[in-house]
């Protein structure tokens, strides 16, 4: 994978600069773990708050090296038939009838038990070979030619026994099935993996992978993501929406607001046509930020303070 | 490079942070790729491969700034027309610009000095010194440090490294020149004391400050739970909360076959590859989660006040990590303390308790009828009960029939007692009249007995 896209993964700031092009605004710590993870071929374990945009990393990373974007959603229940292969059992079902028909042509002339048996092996097994062989996300991810972006999805939701499963994929790029023996990946895909810390990962997962926790970003930084996603905002009411989120998550809230609902907020208030923040229009479109309603009585009260801190 | 990193590593380890070999190579790595020069991008790449979580991270970020300390070339150079020379990265990284690049002050050229630090003294060449200060810190093994007092020995001896007797040799024969070099001189050799002394306390930091904590933490886990002393409270809270987090981990999420469920496709076509494709035998998907289901009882009487804390802070810390536990405490009656434990923070849950009950006499008789009333019913065979208590019973009727009750429905009864086995039966104990309704009894003195017996009950639960 690195050897294709040796020009494109120069250096962190050039990572980060192409990254900005494709309108993700990304911290320099962001960038060298991407960079770090193609040059030392490891995968990246990323954490953080639901909505700094984990996944999105993995997304434009894709985009960015023009590879095919394989992404693994985990739940708890989910296992290697759904996150590796699956036999195609109808079409197994129908090769043993197709078999059943041949089966006297092959054993025409045959002379008793042994040689009928060693003729049914000269005839040749495909009932457990490739071709019947349904892909999963994670065998696509090693068969793809080019190479691909992977990413596991909120690995923290699936059971502890896939967490286990993943090792071999992770360390060496390889996983076994038991029929047809092990399969060693075409090209290393680029892999990645997001948690949100529901529950406390695997020491010898985390061993395997570059560690990368993504904040909610500095308020600097923000205004840089919203001037790229919702570019009509003036630069004064960017500051305040900005000023006024980075507030609300010094409070302690059930669920703070992340960038993603920054955006949606910035998206809205443009769509209202809002010049300036105020009271009236905070009180009305908070249930865009805060995603409970304890959190919006919490708040409620404590608008004005905020807005006057601002000033 | 190698060596900076290893002592680095080692620093890390002290401070808490799990790191392997493999973990440490990666480091290696990294750090070949992104290059030394740019601390920042050096910082960062090192917490990438080396740190697993966000507290680790920042313990890292911390440890790094004091480790590679930016050498305080600037207090040594003094022209302040002196192009940009940007400050070596890491100490351990090789001199970047020598020096060479800044003419010899005016004075200099008057007076030759004969010592080489003189030389370096003089002509301002700060990043050249640092890098023969870092190289004498180990010479030295300056991370050996262990103690406070032993900072002024390392002073000493890295100014005397750097070679400080021929520095004041070259003062000394100074005398007869003119004031201002000689003055100017001696200032300096000052400055450099300073930044060596500042440089030695900042290593201390790294180095010894976590080898104390370490100490005391395996020390901490071998007292007798009565003999903590206070202001070890904090320290073992901690402590104990990190047992119960280890236990739960290693133990929550047993999974066990079970026969009912789902029919499993692939498993069921292979089973019946041999009767012609027709479907003979089922075989069955479904795995259960088994979890253990804990009921644990703790004593909180005058009589066990000491130890009290101690068991309520790990029940509150396995009532955290495990789905399924009820708690309850006890002196002379029995109240559920399971809820108040999800409510509140461990301190104020622990103190609530402590203020409620702490300090009363124990009554096993009325409690464990409380007890019976509130939980025997939901005690079936999955369930392990756990009791932590002196059986101290102020010579009223243990009521040990309850505990019989208690036995049969279980699935096992582990009694932990806080006293020392031989005391056991003496004085109001009545221990005996328990024991034979238990699957387990054993003395629980020190946390390390406390993990070792919950462990294994984890394990066969």
């Amino acid at each position: 994978m690195i050897i294709q896209h040796r020009e494109k993964l120069a250096s962190p700031s050039m990572l980060q600069s192409n990254f900005e092009g494709l309108g993700y605004i990304c911290s320099e710590a962001i960038a060298t773990a991407v960079y770090l993870a193609c040059q030392l071929q490891k995968p990246i374990l990323i954490e953080g708050p639901p909505g700094v945009g984990k996944t999105e990393l993995a997304k434009k990373t894709a985009e960015y090296l023009s590879s095919p974007l394989i992404r693994m959603q985990c739940y708890e229940g989910l296992d290697e038939a759904k996150a590796l292969y699956e036999w195609k059992y109808g079409k197994q079902l129908l090769y043993t009838q197709v078999l059943k028909d041949q089966l006297g042509d092959v054993m025409r002339g045959a002379r008793g038990l042994d040689e009928s048996v060693q003729r049914l092996h000269q005839f040749g097994d495909i009932f457990y070979s490739e071709q019947f062989l349904e892909r999963r996300p994670l065998l696509q991810a090693l068969q793809a030619e080019e190479g691909a972006v992977l990413l596991i999805d909120e690995i923290d939701k699936a059971d502890q026994e896939f967490e286990a499963f993943l090792l071999e994929l992770l360390s060496d790029y390889q996983v076994s099935i038991p029929e047809i023996g092990t399969v060693k990946a075409r090209s290393k895909p680029i892999v990645m993996l997001t948690s949100n810390n529901t529950r406390e990962l695997g020491d010898a997962l985390k061993r395997r992978c570059l560690h990368l926790y993504i904040p909610f970003p500095e308020p600097e930084l923000e205004e840089r993501i919203i001037a790229s996603q919702v570019p009509d905002v003036e630069a004064d009411l960017r500051r305040q929406l900005v000023a006024f989120v980075s507030e609300l998550r010094e409070m302690s809230l059930k669920k703070l607001p992340a960038v993603s609902e920054t955006i949606d907020w910035a998206r809205a208030l443009m769509l209202l046509n809002v010049k300036e923040l105020d009271a009236a229009w905070l009180q009305d479109t908070l249930n865009l930020l805060l995603k409970f309603q304890e959190d919006i009585e919490l708040v409620q009260p404590e608008i004005k303070r905020l807005l006057n801190k601002q000033g | 490079m190698q060596k900076a990193m290893s002592t680095f590593i080692v620093a890390l380890r002290q401070a808490g942070l799990p790191i392997s070999q493999a973990e440490t190579l990666d480091a290696l790595r990294a750090a070949q790729i992104t290059g030394i020069s740019d601390r920042q991008q050096l910082k960062t790449s090192l917490a990438l491969t080396l740190s697993k979580s966000l507290p680790h991270q920042e313990i890292l970020e911390e440890m790094f700034d004091q480790y590679f300390v930016e050498p305080d070339s600037a207090r040594l150079t003094d022209e302040p027309d002196e192009p940009d020379e940007s400050p070596a990265d890491a100490p351990a990284d090789l001199p970047q610009g020598d020096g060479a690049s800044s003419e010899p002050p005016p004075e200099a050229a008057a007076f030759s000095p004969e010592s080489n630090l003189a030389k370096q003294l003089m002509s301002g060449d700060g990043d050249g010194i640092a890098v023969a200060m870092v190289a004498a810190a180990q010479d030295l093994n300056l991370s050996d440090i262990n103690v406070f007092t032993q900072k002024n020995l390392f002073s000493f001896r890295i100014m005397q490294q750097l070679g400080d007797e021929a520095l004041l040799a070259d003062i000394n024969r100074m005398a007869n020149t003119p004031v201002g070099p000689k003055q100017r001189l001696q200032e300096k050799r000052e400055q450099l004391r300073e930044q060596v002394r500042d440089f030695v306390e900042q290593q201390f930091l790294v180095h010894a400050k976590n080898k104390g904590l370490k100490l005391r933490e395996s020390f901490l886990q071998g007292v007798k739970l009565s003999n903590v002393e206070f202001h070890d409270y904090a320290r073992m809270s901690e402590l104990v909360r990190k047992a119960a987090r280890k236990l739960a981990s290693q133990h929550s999420r047993r999974k066990k076959v079970s026969k009912r469920g789902m029919l499993d496709v692939r498993k069921t076509l292979a089973a019946n590859a041999a009767f012609d494709g027709v479907q003979f035998h089922t075989r069955w998907k479904a795995t259960k989660v088994d979890r253990p289901k804990i009921i644990a009882l703790c004593d909180v009487s005058g009589s066990v006040s000491r130890v009290a804390r101690f068991l309520l802070l790990f029940l509150y810390s396995l009532q955290d990590v495990l789905p399924k536990v009820r708690s309850f405490a006890f002196a002379s009656n029995t109240l559920e303390v399971s809820e108040l434990f999800e409510q509140k923070t461990v301190a104020e849950a622990v103190a609530e308790i402590l203020q409620i009950m702490g300090n009363m006499s124990s009554n096993y008789g009325s409690s464990l009828e409380d007890f019976q009333a509130q939980a025997l019913r939901q005690i079936d065979n999955k369930t392990t009960v756990i009791m932590l208590g002196d059986a101290r019973n102020n010579n009223a009727d243990g009521r040990g029939d309850i505990w019989q009750q208690v036995y049969r429905q279980s699935r096992r009864v582990l009694w932990l007692n806080p006293e020392n086995e031989r005391s056991w039966n003496t004085g109001d104990s009545i221990m005996s009249s328990y024991t034979p309704y238990c699957s387990q009894v054993e003395p629980c003195q020190t946390l390390d007995d406390l993990n070792r017996i919950l462990s294994r009950l984890l394990k066969y639960s």
